[in-house]
């Protein structure tokens, strides 16, 4: 869905429909079919079996947990230092009680603003690549941004905490409460740096490449006819690329902030060095600390396997449902926003 | 033949001959050590970041002693170094903190072997107030962690510093993300000093802190310094062994309030003077908190380092080579020479639980 733009390849290029019945037929009922078979059915049964196990697994927690996991705020493992006892038909610590509120919210926020800053530079940057620069300078700048896409993420990380954050902290946050703080979700400062906004601004970093590079490729493919069309009409080049080839490749857009959105909600390590470890309180402010889910399950598993009833690493993998949940509806959500887009245009 | 193809077969000899010479330089250095693999054994060692310090010169100092052991060293948390020790993947679990009843109960081979004992400073970032040392009390860091203290000219703090120009500036509680021992001795203190902390937050290795706008979690000690020192109005709990990283970061150290009533810094005196009122009370087991210790000079905030070691290991040679590096730690000809303690600021081991830790050792087996 993501690499191949569709709605790009003109009709008369590519008669996809034609050419893969052909290939299809040409494989045959053998036995090669069925070994293509076997290895194409492996990705989708990994993720019901890894479904499936975590489900299972996770089953007292849903049951001790019930819908409030999803609602309340408080994750407290209770006392393990004393024997746990029965509470709502599982054996659990005293005091234990487990809510993903917190993690919720603070991974769709810290995702959310992150694209928000990333869709707009990444569509800028990969405009300016395809239209802006001649070739010369187009392969060294688009091999400079596919390589930004390639460090892993606990470089960002710890760029995230020796520079980011202080920066966060000495200088966009005093500008940010100077110039917006009159809307209440800008106001306060505080939170030294760690929170929402470093969180934020290191997924952004993140996204940009993966985007910037799957638009860029889309907007190379706008057929030459297309373009010069539009010129013809008397566009100018701004209308040109925001009439013509925008709309052309809207559903790579699409699939390239999902393709973004998809890591940003998943990102762990980054995200756990940068955004302070909020525990039982939402965010009052873009400089408030806050936790994610991924980054969470990772830093509390530790802890979590003191457990002696094993309630807590069962409530953290009914974080990584959640989690799952959410990344497939996002997926789903995208499928259909591709679909929407491309019937009205046809 | 001619003589392109003569020089293109000599150079191909001379690939093989080179690539032979080669790979026997490749298998050589691993044909080597497996002559002694009898004895060389890889210990490793994760958990408590206060206490990785200490292992690290352990470990250098040791090695030069047995040649063919081999210790690999991890600063990951309390938490993890128990899970690990609990799960095997680990010979050794470095803890702060000594593992729970109710995880004994499931883990019986589990042994908790205090190799020196510890201390924990409250560290502040007051601009203008680090030179000198704050008072400060349990019952007014559980107003601070617990949300009921949220400004550095509090009342409560004013009384325990007189005279003190107290900032009116918010104060930034710093706590750990990671499952941490420190986090366990911090509030074991707040704890058994604060009836209403006990009640409500208690204990662990994590616990769930009160909701607190502007509370930051941080990860190591490491990172509670690095975080300290960027947040100025902050207010943390760090293991002694990084009292020259918290000096060195300029900040302050703070005066805590024992349960006799008198402000104490951590130093040797005080340190001793808490473990020594614990030291008739030490179990067999060693499971026991020196936090709040009674003792006119009693530091409140000590602990046992521990070794939570696996009695049965997989095997006798990984078992002795555990024993001989455990028993050498506790020695104080050995590990517990001040040249190695000093450095980070622990205290050996009392005589009796000496014996106590080394009765323990002699129990790992395979």
């Amino acid at each position: 869905m993501i690499g191949t733009p569709a709605g790009v390849t003109s009709e008369g290029v590519a008669r996809p429909g034609v050419g893969s019945r052909r290939i299809r037929s040409g494989v045959g009922p053998g036995p090669f079919r069925l070994a293509l078979l076997g290895l194409a059915a492996i990705i989708p049964l990994v993720i019901v079996a890894v479904l499936l196990f975590l489900l299972i697994y996770a089953w007292p927690a849903i049951r001790f947990n019930g819908l409030g996991f999803l609602f309340t705020k408080t994750w407290d493992l209770g006392n393990l230092y004393a024997d746990p006892v029965p509470k709502h038909g599982v054996l659990a610590p005293i005091g234990a009680q487990y809510g993903s509120l917190v993690f919720v919210a603070g991974t769709l926020l810290s995702s959310g603003i992150a694209l928000l800053i990333a869709v707009p530079v990444s569509l800028g940057i990969s405009i300016f690549l395809a239209e802006g620069v001649g070739a010369k300078f187009r392969t060294p700048f688009a091999i400079v941004v596919e390589m930004l896409a390639v460090v892993p993420s606990v470089v960002y990380g710890l760029w995230g905490v020796t520079v980011l954050v202080p920066l966060v902290a000495h200088v966009f946050a005093p500008a940010i409460a100077a110039v917006l703080g009159f809307i209440p979700f800008f106001g306060a400062s505080g939170g030294g740096g760690f929170g929402l906004l470093a969180a934020s601004l290191v997924l952004a970093l993140m996204v940009i490449p993966i985007i910037t590079i799957t638009v860029y490729d889309a907007l190379t493919r706008v057929p030459r006819e297309a373009k010069e069309a539009a010129y013809a009409l008397g566009t100018t080049k701004f209308e040109m690329v925001s009439r013509t080839m925008l709309p052309m490749v809207r559903p790579a857009i699409i699939g390239a902030v999902i393709l973004g959105l998809g890591r940003a909600l998943g990102e762990t390590m980054a995200v756990l060095m940068v955004s302070g470890g909020a525990l039982n309180y939402l965010p009052h402010s873009i400089m408030s600390p806050i936790s994610t889910m991924a980054s969470f399950i990772l830093s509390q598993l530790d802890s979590a396997e003191q457990d002696p009833s094993g309630l807590a690493v069962q409530s953290l993998a009914e974080i990584a449902i959640v989690l799952f949940v959410i990344t497939v509806l996002v997926n789903a959500v995208a499928r259909l926003l591709v679909r929407s887009g491309s019937n009205a245009r046809g | 033949m001619t003589d392109r193809l003569r020089a293109a077969r000599l150079t191909r000899a001379q690939f093989l001959r080179s690539t032979g010479v080669a790979a026997a330089l490749l298998v050589a250095p691993n044909l080597l050590p497996s002559a002694h693999a009898a004895d060389s054994v890889t210990i490793l060692e994760t958990g408590s970041s206060l206490l990785y310090p200490l292992f690290n010169l352990w470990v250098a100092g040791y090695q030069k002693t047995s040649p063919g052991l081999r210790v690999t060293t991890q600063s990951t948390g309390s938490g993890t170094g128990i899970a690990q020790a609990v799960a095997g993947i680990a010979q050794i679990g470095a803890s702060d903190a000594y593992v729970a009843t109710p995880m004994m109960r499931k883990n019986p081979n589990l042994l908790n072997i205090p190799l020196a004992i510890s201390a924990q400073n409250v560290v502040y970032n007051l601009p203008g107030l680090n030179g000198g040392h704050l008072k400060l009390s349990g019952p007014v860091l559980a107003g601070i962690y617990g949300g009921k203290i949220t400004s550095w000219d509090d009342p409560a703090i004013a009384k325990l510093n007189p005279g003190v120009a107290l900032p009116k500036h918010g104060i930034v509680p710093l706590h750990r993300t990671d499952g941490s021992g420190d986090t366990f001795i911090f509030t074991q203190y707040l704890s058994f000093s604060t009836p209403d902390w006990m009640n409500s937050v208690a204990y662990g290795t994590t616990v769930s802190w009160p909701a607190l706008q502007g509370g930051i979690g941080a990860i190591g000690n490491p990172g509670m310094v690095q975080t300290t020192q960027q947040n100025p109005y902050s207010i943390s709990y760090i293991g002694v062994s990084f009292a020259k990283q918290i000096t060195a970061a300029g900040l302050g150290t703070a005066m805590l309030q024992n349960k006799d009533g008198n402000f104490l810094l951590p130093t040797t005196e005080t340190v001793t003077a808490a473990a020594e009122g614990q030291i008739d009370k030490t179990p067999k087991d060693q499971r026991i908190s020196l936090i709040f210790a009674p003792g006119p000079q009693a530091y409140p905030i000590i602990n046992y380092e521990y070794a939570v070691v696996s009695s049965r290991q997989s095997s006798e040679a990984m078992a002795k080579a555990i024993r001989g590096l455990l028993d050498w730690a506790v020695d104080p000809a050995g590990g517990s020479a001040a040249s190695y303690l000093d450095a980070v600021h622990f205290i050996p081991l009392p005589e009796k639980i000496r014996a106590m830790s080394r009765a323990q050792i002699a129990q790992i087996a395979s």
